[in-house]
């Protein structure tokens, strides 16, 4: 979802919805969520909200984490698998 | 700014650490090729079939407990890797933090703690991956 956002300028809850495999409800929770910590900022406009990922200079160090983390979820999940067999 | 994972397996500890630091053992689940000398100053080196290579220093050995290294593949970004390893009743908690050594990777700290939290709000309703 921070990679959907990061492609365009805003986006409604509904719309990240319809791009993604989940509920608008989970979509929402996830923004609120990501709002809290300050990753995305929101602005109602009228009756919708748009979000957007909050203007630091976010890309490399949010790449390095969603990569490096992707990266030991995957490793986690090979040595479970490898201590499970033994 | 750093990644930290946390998680139980049901292994003791001695086992986990073993599978964690035997090169033997490291080819069957980590990558293709292990090379590493488990003493503080020592060379690790990880190889792939797709071609990936990592090297590593080691920093800190606390024998079953902690394993601490330096390491970078061939783009030449290092980081800081940390695995401790602790006995709980389900078995054994491994805690895993890595950090960039590369000064230009800021980040308020905030972030670590809300790409944790998307991180986990994947894990239990998971997310396609976009790429």
């Amino acid at each position: 979802m921070l990679g959907y956002l990061a492609q365009r300028e805003t986006a409604t809850a509904t719309e990240l919805a319809r791009e993604l495999p989940v509920t608008r409800q989970a979509v929402a929770k996830h923004l609120a969520a990501l709002r809290e910590v300050g990753l995305v900022s929101s602005a109602r406009l009228g009756r919708e909200t748009r979000y957007r990922l909050t203007p630091e200079p976010l890309t490399p160090a949010l790449e390095w984490m969603l990569d490096v983390g992707g990266a030991w979820d995957a490793r986690l999940e090979a040595l479970r698998r490898h201590l499970g067999r033994r | 700014m750093e990644v930290r994972r946390q998680t139980v397996f049901e292994a003791e500890r001695e086992e986990v650490w073993d599978a964690l630091t035997d090169p033997e053992r490291l080819r069957e689940w980590f990558a293709n090729d292990v090379e590493l000398d488990l003493r503080p100053g020592g060379s690790g080196t990880f190889r792939w079939d797709d071609g990936a290579v990592r090297h590593a220093t080691v920093a800190r050995v606390e024998e079953a407990r902690e394993l601490e290294l330096l390491w970078w593949d061939d783009d030449g970004a290092e980081s800081v890797v940390t695995i401790s390893l602790a006995e709980c009743p389900e078995g054994t908690r491994v805690t895993v933090v890595e950090s960039p050594v590369r000064a230009g990777l800021q980040a308020p700290a905030e972030w670590s703690w809300g790409v944790e939290l998307l991180a986990s709000a994947e894990r239990s309703r998971p997310l396609a991956r976009l790429r």
